[in-house]
């Protein structure tokens, strides 16, 4: 059958002539300082002869080397990023600057951005080519914001914290709430906005059944009021009715404030909230044998 | 002998009087009988407890691997190690007026705790105090054979059997006390007997041991007598409790309906609660934390709110801890050279330099790790 190229009527190309052999590769021509970005403008598979690196892939056979990168499947396969270089990047970012607004100079640090916006909401958009521009992964709204620049007591950041669980992270102080619930955008940033709305008034009333809370519900040990403190005090209160007569007697509010039972709190507390290691242990031994005058 | 267990921390006693200018002599022994009278000078070095005072105040508490070892070499030996001093020395210095302080021993598996309780109660046996030793507190909440409903409170249970062994042990340690001291109040045991008020405790002690059905509230007479009069300084009072940990945690006794029983509910255990606290003063009280035998705790756990719990912790405190930990190398090297001096290693390596060093590598200077091996040798 007659082979006509498509180019121009009565014309040739070099693939119609069977004895014509194969070209040197394009990279063989490519120069070390070309524009790479022309190379790969967009998204493209690997093709060996316009990647000028020599990439082995594969699980090699015995006492082989993974295969090359000529007729390499395996690297064809996989994403690559090619398109994606930081001189390709600079120059997207060069392209939409005339599409942006300028970045108010008065934000110059971290500190100041969160300062004036503590909150901070991420959105995501999403372009393709096909037969409708919806996406339902746009609606996914996530809000970020750090308690420590909301007006919270004591109490309420408890118990904000408890309401939320997972979704605070106490290293960076930083509260996370993803809505995904609604079908539109909009929607869901209202509904984060609500909930955090609704969080914050919650977490500063104090309900009737709070006033329950036992020493099990407690996240930290509180030695005021404790086991350890009668105890400490009622042994104080008999060595001292021990001692008849010798120095004042001090009440129970006296004894709590000297010096070996202020050291003694601090040490029970660092036990019971860092846990034992010989650390802690030692220094309460220490501590202990000061309040109970033990040579 | 067999390879049994021994808990190999214990003492190492050396009563030769002969040269002491011999050189492993010199290393390992002193002939030093009174604890008393050990002090630094002494560290790493054994003494032996002659086998007639071992036979009065330890004819239940000394951990069974070493009730082997005595019988095996004729001596009750005792090594004299840094925690033992530091307790002897605050029991030295007790002030009988105030709260009876609270001695906590703890460490890892095979450290030394039961021994070095033992020296505690040595000490105070030699110096006339009252001993008041429970060897395990495991034993009160785990394979009882009998249980009954307790006489005095409908809500607990007794143990018959484990309190008249308790109770039959505790006169031979402090036969000469059980004369002097009186009951304060008199106590109906049944329609037929009782126990009036000035009575000699020795009588409170028989009935529990001859009625066997009275032996669990026998023991809590006997806890409560002793506890008053001591604060009424008539005595010193030791207690020595080992496995502590045995009376907040668990137990494995279940009551007809197969429901499981709290420590709390158990009359011994209720009692001797009550003895560890520190509402009485006159004595001291020396306790040690014992993995082994308790129950539903792992293996690895040393620590006191590990093993205590938070219960546990919160009626001991404010307590003192002392920590009891592998051998140092001189303690090693007297232990060492006491097993050669008793021709227990008879591998021909093992009086060797690098017999030594394997030793010391496979047990990480554990004491009864040591023993262990030094067992198979």
């Amino acid at each position: 059958s007659m082979q006509r190229s498509a180019r121009w009527p009565g014309g040739a190309s070099r693939s119609d002539n069977p004895t014509t052999s194969a070209l040197p590769p394009r990279t063989e021509k490519m120069d070390v300082n070309q524009d790479w970005p022309s190379v790969y403008p967009v998204a493209a598979p690997f093709k060996p002869s316009a990647v000028p690196l020599p990439i082995r892939m594969g699980y090699p056979v015995k006492k082989g080397v993974p295969m090359g990168k000529e007729g390499n499947l395996e690297l064809v396969k996989i994403p690559n990023f090619l398109h994606l270089t930081p001189v390709a990047i600079k120059r997207h970012c060069e392209a939409l600057k005339d599409f942006c607004t300028e970045w108010p100079a008065a934000l110059d640090t971290d500190e100041k951005c969160e300062k004036h916006f503590p909150v901070e909401v991420d959105t995501s958009d999403y372009v393709s080519s096909g037969p409708s521009n919806r996406n339902p992964k746009a609606r996914v709204v996530t809000l970020r914001v750090k308690l420590s620049s909301l007006n919270l007591d004591d109490h309420a950041k408890k118990k904000l914290i408890k309401l939320v669980g997972e979704r605070y992270c106490k290293a960076t102080d930083v509260l996370t709430i993803k809505t995904d619930r609604c079908p539109l955008k909009r929607q869901n940033y209202d509904y984060a906005m609500y909930l955090l709305t609704v969080l914050y008034h919650e977490s500063w009333k104090t309900e009737e059944w709070e006033k329950n809370k036992t020493d099990a519900d407690m996240d930290e040990y509180v030695w005021e009021n404790s086991t350890s403190q009668r105890n400490a005090v009622q042994t104080l209160l008999r060595m001292q009715a021990a001692g008849q007569g010798q120095g004042e007697r001090g009440s129970a509010e006296e004894l709590l404030r000297t010096r070996e039972v202020e050291g003694y709190q601090a040490c029970v507390v660092r036990l019971k909230n860092e846990g034992e290691n010989e650390v802690s242990l030692s220094q309460y031994k220490e501590s202990v044998k000061r309040l109970l005058h033990l040579t | 002998l067999d390879p049994g267990c021994s808990f190999h921390v214990s003492s190492q006693a050396s009563q030769k009087n002969q040269v002491p200018v011999e050189h492993p002599r010199a290393i390992s022994r002193t002939s030093e009988s009174d604890p008393a009278k050990h002090g630094e000078q002494h560290e790493g070095q054994h003494y032996s407890i002659p086998l007639q005072d071992l036979k009065m105040v330890f004819p239940h508490g000394l951990p069974p691997r070493f009730v082997m070892q005595v019988k095996t070499f004729g001596e009750a030996c005792l090594m004299i190690r840094k925690p033992a001093l530091e307790l002897l020395h605050y029991l030295k210095n007790t002030n009988f007026a105030h709260p009876a302080v609270r001695y906590l021993l703890y460490g890892e598996k095979g450290t030394g705790k039961t021994l070095t309780l033992c020296h505690a109660i040595h000490f105070c046996a030699k110096h006339d105090w009252m001993i008041l030793h429970i060897p395990d507190a495991h034993l009160w909440v785990k394979n009882c054979q009998e249980l009954l409903p307790s006489t005095y409170n409908k809500q607990r249970f007794d143990q018959p059997l484990e309190a008249s062994t308790w109770l039959k042990n505790f006169r031979t340690t402090n036969e000469r006390f059980l004369s002097k001291i009186k009951v304060q109040e008199k106590y109906v045991w049944n329609k037929r007997e009782s126990t009036e008020k000035g009575s000699p405790l020795g009588e409170v002690i028989e009935q529990g041991i001859t009625r066997v059905r009275n032996a669990t509230d026998a023991v809590g007479i006997v806890l409560k007598e002793l506890k008053r009069q001591s604060s009424m300084g008539m005595f010193h009072l030791l207690v020595a409790v080992d496995g502590v940990n045995a009376l907040w945690g668990r137990t494995t006794l279940k009551r007809e309906d197969k429901s499981l029983i709290a420590p709390e509910e158990l009359a011994l255990v209720h009692n001797l609660r009550k003895m560890v606290k520190n509402d009485w003063h006159g004595g001291a009280v020396v306790l040690t934390l014992s993995q082994t035998g308790s129950l539903f705790k792992p293996r690895t756990a040393y620590l006191p709110h590990e093993l205590l719990g938070k219960e546990g912790f919160d009626d001991l405190d404010p307590f003192l801890p002392i920590l009891i930990s592998n051998y140092n190398p001189k303690e090693f090297e007297s232990s060492f050279q006491y097993y050669l001096e008793n021709s227990w290693l008879q591998h021909e390596k093992a009086p060797t330099e690098e017999g030594k060093k394997e030793l010391l590598f496979l047990s990480n200077s554990n004491p009864g790790q040591l023993e262990r091996l030094c067992a198979c040798l």
